[in-house]
């Protein structure tokens, strides 16, 4: 339990410098933490690595085409994907998606508002 | 004859059980509050996650003869939580899970804005002394300017439970009120060529460091002060479910399901503070206006370090960020950006404001650890 003091001048010049005494012990703290830090060194040791890897040339993989996808297509997406800039060695795979059936109603909605503002 | 007699007797006994026969004027006044307050969170969208539970409390409080402080129930359940301050921590478990200490660990000067922002506290402490407060409730009082919800319940649960109604209240609203009282104040203490002063890019920080800090803060600064033990453990604590990588599920049931459902308690409870006769007095005017007082001297006194360590630094630091050390985490940071980027349109002080932010979370439970240590009974 504390001391009862009275002057509120006082009671808040010792709390100001206690407030601040104790920010500034967790502020050298925090220093400490990152002068002991361990992975530090480790972290910024991997970063050229990292770069090097960027650096050297990518290794081109054919995307694996889903039987049954016309050649036509497939060269209608990399022709597509070129045109904003992405690689098609980039591509992982090309196949259909699952279409669930609230898509298909919202494409056949998308369409039949479409023709009808036609 | 009989029968309309038992009927009639029936019917006064109806209505003298009822709350209506006990309802006052300063109940429908209160009902009133409550429905402004709704008004404000519903319509004008005031942090209305709090502010209507709080409204909806208050008008609940307002009901008569309903018990609900007085009879076991789940209303008087909530209650407790306040009044024995479980509530608070579980906030500041979510509140930890939720933020980034990143910004504060790569730059710990921020530290002392969110030290120089507690200023606020101790001058409206000492302005409700003037007016007649005892320390306590003076020290209660004060807290609102660290515009932390949570901490001034703590703090009034502890130190002055006859005034927490209106505590609460001040401190929520001018939480809600950041965005239109942090501004001017900003404005009037910065030049536009200070406004204008671009940070540099944050180092990065490893993961070591975000794990050691939490842990290692809530040791250090628990054991020095120990009324607010439970504050600081629980907010680390959140911020080691986040930061691990190895309690996921733990990090988001702390930000997202405790913290709501607390809200919900915490907020609702505060509300049913709000009762006519513990309300309607002058002290809560004082106390809004005590509270408005601590508000802008915290961000007044936040800015005006900011500006000393801009000169330091070489004009390395953009003073607003100093606004943001007033505990309101992260509205206070999001008002450091909007005022730097109308100043500077390329100006990107989000992540340097949130460090005095985060630091203003704890100097505000410092400060109120440091009054309960020194003002306790």
């Amino acid at each position: 339990m504390g001391t009862q003091v009275s002057n509120p001048v006082v009671i808040m010049l010792i709390n100001m410098t206690i407030v601040f005494a104790v920010l500034f012990v967790l502020s050298l703290y925090i220093r400490l933490i990152h002068k002991i830090d361990p992975t530090a060194e480790a972290a910024t040791r991997i970063e050229p690595e990292e770069d090097d890897v960027e650096e050297s040339a990518p290794v081109a993989t054919k995307p694996v085409v889903q039987e049954g996808i016309a050649g036509e297509t497939v060269a209608a997406i990399a022709a597509a994907l070129a045109s904003v800039g992405v690689g098609f060695s980039q591509v992982k795979a090309i196949r259909v998606a699952p279409r669930p059936g609230w898509g298909n109603v919202a494409r056949s909605e998308g369409l039949t508002s479409l023709k009808m503002r036609r | 004859m009989e029968i309309i007699e038992a009927f009639t007797t029936s019917i006064q006994s109806v209505w003298l059980d009822s709350g209506f026969a006990a309802f006052t004027g300063g109940n429908f006044i209160m009902i009133l509050v409550g429905l402004l307050l709704l008004y404000m969170a519903i319509v004008k969208e005031y942090e209305p996650l709090l502010l209507a539970p709080i409204a909806f409390g208050c008008i609940m409080a307002n009901f008569p003869c309903t018990g609900f402080l007085t009879e076991p129930g789940v209303m008087q359940l909530i209650h407790y939580g306040i009044q024995f301050e479980i509530f608070p921590p579980l906030i500041f478990l979510g509140v930890g899970a939720m933020t980034d200490f990143g910004p504060l660990i790569a730059n710990p000067n921020t530290l002392f804005l969110g030290a120089a922002a507690q200023f606020g506290v101790f001058v409206s402490l000492a302005g409700a002394m003037a007016l007649g407060f005892t320390a306590q409730e003076a020290s209660a009082i004060g807290i609102i300017g660290g515009a932390d919800g949570p901490t001034a319940i703590y703090m009034a649960s502890k130190m002055a439970p006859n005034l927490l109604g209106a505590i609460a209240v001040a401190a929520y609203s001018y939480m809600s009120l950041v965005p239109l009282i942090q501004p001017p104040i900003m404005k009037l203490m910065t030049s536009k060529e200070e406004r204008s002063v671009k940070m540099d890019q944050l180092r990065e920080v490893t993961k070591f460091e975000r794990v050691v800090f939490p842990i290692s803060a809530a040791i250090i600064i628990s054991l020095l002060l120990p009324p607010v033990a439970a504050l600081i453990s629980c907010l680390m604590l959140g911020n080691l479910f986040r930061e691990s990588g190895v309690t996921d599920r733990l990090s988001d049931t702390s930000q997202n399901a405790l913290c709501n459902i607390v809200t919900i308690f915490l907020a609702t409870g505060t509300g049913m503070t709000m009762n006519a006769e513990n309300f309607l007095t002058v002290q809560t005017i004082e106390i809004i206006l005590l509270g408005l007082l601590a508000f802008a001297g915290g961000t007044a006194a936040g800015v005006l370090l900011g500006k000393i360590m801009c000169r330091l630094s070489g004009w390395k630091i953009n003073p607003l960020i100093g606004s943001a050390g007033v505990s309101a985490v992260p509205m206070a940071a999001r008002v450091s950006q909007m005022v730097g980027q109308k100043a500077n349109p390329s100006n990107f002080l989000l992540m340097h404001a949130m460090g005095p932010n985060v630091a203003g979370v704890i100097g505000t439970a410092v400060a109120a650890g440091t009054m309960m240590a020194m003002l306790a009974k």
